[in-house]
C-alpha cells in the first residue's frame, strides 16, 4: 500500500475518519472481490495527488463486519466521504468508480 | 508524444484478450485498455462450466486471468484500471487519452467494453445499491452471513449465483416474472433440489424500501395482481445486462437497446474501427461468443492494417 493511504480497523475509525481535520475518504474492501481490485490503484492514483488536502483510509470488511452493518455498507467497494466527522455526499459503490468521480466529489467537498 | 499502436483494444474481457492474444502472436504492437482488472463479466462469474477445455468447472477470474497471461505472453501491453478520458475514432489515426494524461493512438481499435449489469430502475433501487443491493453475488455474498436473501431474476446468472449464494445465506428466495426459469436445465434442477431456495414466480418487484438500509421489498403477483410486501436483508439482481457502447455513440449509429452492428468481420461503419463480443447486434452472447468475435476482430484488423502500411 502507498504511503498516501492508511489501513485501520474498526477501533481507529473514530480518530482516523470521524475526528480528522481533512475530509476523508473511506474505502471498505474485501478479498475475493475484483472490483475492490481495480479500484485500489485508483485510489492510491488520487491519494497522491491530494496529499495534504484529504486522507484516505481503508478498511477491510471481513475484519470489521460491525462498523459496516453499522454504517450500513453491503457491498464492495464502497467508498464513504466525510467532512468535519459527518458523512457528505454520495457514496459510491461496486465496478463502475471513476478516478474523475471520487475526484469531483472531492473538489466539492474541499471547496 | 503519443505512444504508437498497430491496434488498440477496448476492454480487456474475452472478446478484447482474444483479439489481443491473436494480434500480438501475428507481431501486431497492441494494447489492451480496461477501467477494471482483466475478465469482464467472467471475472466475478463465480464458476465457468461451459467453456471448452475445462473439464472441471473453472472459476471466472482464473479463466480471466489465464486469458491476460496469454495475451501478455506474447506482447500485448495491458493497461488496468485506466480511464478513456477522451478519444477520437474517426479518423484513420485514431487517438486516445488515458487518465487525462497519456495519450495513444493506432490505425484500428477494436471496442470490446461488453456490457454490465442491468438495472430494473425501480423506485429506491439506487438508494439501497451497497445498502441491501448488489450486482455481484462474488464481490458481496459473504456480508449476507446467515440472511433472508432474495434474487431476482431466472435466467442462467440468476439460478447460479442464487446456488453461490446458500454457501452464506440462510435462504434464497428467488423472484422470477415467468412461471418456469429461463436457465439451463441442469441448474435449475440443482437449484430446486437445493433446500435453502424458495422461488416466487410468476411475480416481479415493484419497489425497495427502508429507512437507511434496504429492509422490504414489494412484489406484484403477476396472476393476482395483488401487491405484497417482503421483508428482506438483501437482494441481488440478475436481469440480464445493458451494452456499454456510450464511447461509439459519437461515432455510429447504436441499434435498439444501444447495441452495435457490424459486419461478419466485425467492421462498424467507420474504417478501421472494430466491435467485437457482447456489446454487438446479435442473438446470442456466451463467452464462447465474445471470443470468436474477438477472434475474427483482430484477423480482420491485420488485413485492414496491411492495406493501411
Amino acid at each position: 500500500m502507498s504511503e498516501h493511504v492508511k489501513e485501520i480497523n474498526a477501533a481507529e475509525y473514530e480518530t482516523e475518519v470521524l475526528r480528522s481535520r481533512e475530509p476523508v475518504v473511506l474505502d471498505f474492501y474485501s478479498t475475493e472481490c475484483p472490483p475492490c481490485e481495480a479500484l485500489a490503484p485508483k485510489f492510491e492514483s488520487v491519494a497522491e495527488q491530494y496529499a495534504g488536502r484529504a486522507r484516505f483510509v481503508k478498511i477491510f470488511r471481513q475484519g470489521n463486519r460491525e462498523l459496516a452493518t453499522k454504517l450500513g455498507v453491503t457491498g464492495s467497494p464502497t467508498l464513504v466521504f466525510f467532512k468535519a466527522g459527518m458523512e457528505v455526499g454520495e457514496r459510491m459503490t461496486g465496478e463502475e468508480i471513476k478516478k474523475t468521480a471520487i475526484k469531483a466529489q472531492l473538489e466539492s467537498m474541499l471547496h | 508524444m503519443a505512444e504508437r499502436y498497430d491496434l488498440i483494444v477496448i476492454g480487456a474481457g474475452p472478446a478484447g484478450l482474444a483479439a489481443a492474444i491473436y494480434a500480438s502472436r501475428a507481431r501486431i504492437k497492441t494494447l489492451v485498455v480496461d477501467e477494471s482488472v482483466p475478465g469482464g463479466q467472467v471475472k466475478t462469474t463465480h464458476k465457468v462450466s461451459n467453456y471448452p477445455g475445462f473439464p472441471e468447472d473453472i472459476s471466472g477470474k482464473e479463466l480471466a486471468n489465464a486469458m491476460a497471461m496469454q495475451a501478455t505472453r506474447f506482447g500485448t501491453r495491458l493497461a488496468k484500471a485506466v480511464e478513456i478520458t477522451s478519444h477520437d475514432l474517426s479518423g484513420k489515426e485514431k487517438r486516445l487519452v488515458l487518465d487525462e494524461e497519456e495519450e495513444v493512438v493506432a490505425p484500428a481499435v477494436i471496442v470490446a467494453t461488453g456490457a454490465k449489469p442491468r438495472e430494473l430502475g425501480l423506485p429506491g433501487e439506487s438508494r439501497f445499491k451497497g445498502r441491501g443491493i448488489s450486482w455481484c453475488a462474488t464481490c458481496d455474498g459473504a456480508y449476507f452471513d446467515g440472511k433472508d436473501l432474495h434474487v431476482v431474476g431466472g435466467g442462467n446468472s440468476a439460478v447460479e449465483e442464487s446456488l453461490f449464494l446458500t454457501q452464506f445465506a440462510r435462504s434464497v428466495t428467488i423472484i422470477h416474472q415467468f412461471e418456469e426459469f429461463q436457465a439451463e436445465p441442469a441448474s435449475v434442477h440443482e437449484a430446486l433440489e437445493n433446500p435453502k431456495i424458495r422461488t416466487l414466480l410468476a411475480h416481479e418487484p415493484r419497489a425497495f424500501h427502508g429507512e437507511t438500509t434496504l429492509e422490504r421489498i414489494e412484489v406484484e403477483d403477476l396472476r393476482s395482481k395483488e401487491r405484497k410486501v417482503l421483508p428482506t436483508e438483501g437482494v441481488f439482481i440478475f436481469v440480464g445486462m445493458q451494452p456499454r457502447t456510450d464511447i461509439l455513440k459519437p461515432y455510429v449509429q447504436l441499434a435498439p437497446g444501444g447495441y452495435v452492428e457490424t459486419n461478419d468481420s466485425m467492421e462498424t461503419a467507420v474504417p478501421g474501427l472494430y466491435a467485437a463480443g457482447d456489446l454487438r447486434v446479435k442473438r446470442f452472447r456466451q463467452i464462447t461468443t465474445a471470443v470468436a468475435d474477438g477472434t475474427i476482430a483482430a484477423l480482420a484488423a491485420q488485413k485492414y492494417l496491411k492495406g493501411h502500411k
